[in-house]
């Protein structure tokens, strides 16, 4: 298809440059700029509010974007002539016409980039849908609607796929069909991008995140970069405190003792700690290092973002901030 | 990662047809049409509209026959079509505009758009289609309420009998079938305009059934002038069967392709525009 020797380095990446979306004078998304790789699920996560629909409508030219851009395959999404056939992207599950049938609706989007009606029989058998394709789609409960929907985006098999907080009203059974899903799609060498404001379901599925918060990149990195960039030190549990202490900080360690006679060391890895006790001939009775978990994380990252925050009521009905 | 080379399987071979971007978008919008229920409904609704106008001319014959002779000539035309045209001038409308709307209220827009990303020529295999459908509905409207009408009233004289032939009616029914393209192409239009089921329903019946009642509030050679203009009085002037007319008949079908190009263009300007 391609001639020999063409360097494609664009082909199955998201590119999002600077890009900023004002409503009035509110910026839903404020310059920002990250790039999504194939061969990965890439989670795009962040609270409520911060920018992650808007994004993504950018992405695929719903939206135009008030300034900077959004290249998918090195062009815009609009100058895309057969776009199913590259991205597929299911936004809002709910967003189809309840009238239509699961095959007419799937169909509509099929004939206009030039698709048959045996790939939409095929996508409605994978997605476990074919005994329902003639039942109209209004009375599909929310998991089949989301079945409906990546259907869609498996049409023309595209090398992008994008889906925007997916697991949303999901059973556990449905939840885990879509994140084995995804991670097939990205083992196959396919682009994933997925939203989710819930960290504990990216820990799942995501090999890679994109974190924003009030429409501004706070990090990119890998799983497991973030896991260690979080850090939260050694945990040391030892009868002789004070002598462990002093030997601890002398050696540049910093250390703070918890409530319950534990301490907590940073700057030192746990074996340099088992070492130094040994020497000193300090008695250890716990050595953990700890990383925060990536909620932790995340919640940490995007403490200083978060636009709607809830208070909580304690029992004598007087506000309290939840956050310390 | 080494998970990075790509391995995904080639994408299907036959995935590149022969036709181009807009025949696969009318293919696909005239699919959309057909597929939902409230087509049909609007449709049957035309279909009524002619039943009923069918019964009135009906009545209106059995009540012209036992009148004395004196009476007979004030009577006026027992023509389906009086009723059956103004009602699938509304559904019509009404179905072109649901065609937009309805994907604003599903929010199916966005999976459209997503599919179609050229957003004129969305509109355009609308368009295309709306005006298919309308031209079919308005010539079967049209030619079933003059041989319903022909067939009621038989040989009776001129007042009750709307036309002497197929030949003598044919101005009206072409002029009336042309009305009822344009009354779907703006339907479409104040669609795309409003994004709202509802409101372009309000605007529709404005501009069929309110605006004439308004314009006989104004002063009188205004009123005379708006009237001429609405929609529902421009067939009849089209079709040169209006007795006072205010337009030419080019000039009748110049402000009835003007209903159809101003709405669909401010359609197609703000749905260019704004964001999905």
């Amino acid at each position: 298809m391609r001639p020999a020797g063409d360097l494609v380095i664009v082909e199955g990446m998201i590119e999002v440059r600077q890009l900023t979306k004002r409503y009035g004078a509110k910026a839903a998304v404020d310059n920002l700029s990250f790039t999504v790789q194939p061969g990965r699920v890439t989670g795009f996560l962040g609270a409520n509010g911060a920018g992650k629909s808007t994004t993504m409508r950018a992405i695929l030219g719903l939206d135009r974007p008030t300034s900077g851009q959004a290249l998918v395959n090195g062009r815009p999404y609009a100058a895309m002539r057969n776009p199913v056939h590259h991205v597929g992207a299911l936004l809002d599950a709910a967003a189809v016409h309840g009238g239509r049938s699961a095959f007419n609706h799937l169909l509509c989007l099929a004939t206009s980039n030039g698709i048959g009606g045996s790939r939409v029989t095929r996508v409605l058998e994978q997605v476990g849908l074919a005994g329902v394709a003639r039942k109209r789609v209004g009375g599909f409960s929310l998991g089949m609607k989301q079945r409906l929907g990546i259907a869609g985006t498996l049409l023309g098999d595209p090398g992008i796929l994008m889906f925007d907080e997916p697991v949303n009203g999901l059973d556990p059974e449905g939840i885990r069909w879509i994140r084995e899903f995804m991670r097939d799609l990205a083992a196959e060498g396919r682009t994933v991008l997925v939203s989710s404001h819930l960290m504990s379901e990216m820990a799942l599925t995501a090999d890679h995140v994109v974190i924003i918060g009030r429409g501004k990149l706070i990090t990119e990195a890998s799983m497991g970069e973030l896991a260690e960039r979080h850090q939260r030190g050694v945990l040391v549990r030892t009868p002789q405190v004070e002598a462990l202490s002093a030997s601890l900080r002398e050696a540049g360690a910093v250390v703070a003792a918890a409530e319950d006679g534990s301490l907590s060391v940073t700057g030192m890895e746990a074996a340099a700690i088992g070492e130094l006790a040994f020497a000193r001939g300090v008695v250890l009775h716990e050595i953990t290092p700890r990383s925060a978990s990536l909620e932790e994380a995340y919640m940490e990252l995007t403490d200083d973002s978060v636009e709607y925050r809830a208070t909580r009521i304690n029992a004598r009905g007087e506000a309290e901030r939840t956050a310390a | 990662m080494s998970t990075l080379t790509a391995t995904r399987p080639a994408a299907p071979a036959a995935q590149e047809r022969s036709t181009s971007g807009l025949g696969r978008t009318i293919a696909s919008e005239w699919l959309k049409l057909r597929s939902v229920r409230s087509t049909y409904m609007y449709l049957a609704a035309v279909a009524l509209g002619v039943a009923l106008g069918g019964l009135i001319a009906y009545l209106m014959t059995a009540d012209f026959d036992t009148s004395p002779p004196s009476e007979q000539a004030f009577f006026g035309s027992a023509d389906p079509g009086q009723l059956a045209v103004p009602l699938a001038q509304f559904c019509l409308a009404a179905l072109a505009a649901l065609a937009m709307t309805s994907e604003y209220a599903t929010g199916m827009i966005r999976t459209s758009l997503t599919a179609v990303p050229a957003r004129g020529r969305m509109l355009a295999a609308k368009a295309v289609v709306v005006a298919a459908v309308t031209a079919v509905a308005g010539l079967a409207v049209n030619f079933a309420s003059y041989f319903i009408g022909a067939a009621i009233t038989g040989d009776r004289p001129a007042p009750i009998r709307a036309f002497e032939s197929l030949g003598d009616a044919m101005p009206s029914i072409l002029a009336g079938s042309a009305a009822l393209v344009v009354m779907g192409l703006l339907g479409l239009g104040l669609g795309a305009v409003l994004r709202a089921t509802a409101g372009a329903l309000v605007s529709i019946t404005a501009i069929l059934f309110v605006a004439p009642i308004a314009a006989q509030f104004l002063p009188r050679e205004l009123g005379v002038k708006v009237f001429a203009t609405l929609p529902m009085s421009l067939p009849a002037q089209l079709a040169g069967t209006e007795a006072s007319p205010v337009y030419t008949q080019w000039g009748a079908a110049g402000v009835l392709a003007l209903y159809a190009v101003v709405s669909l263009a401010a359609g197609w300007y703000l749905l260019k525009r704004r964001d999905a």
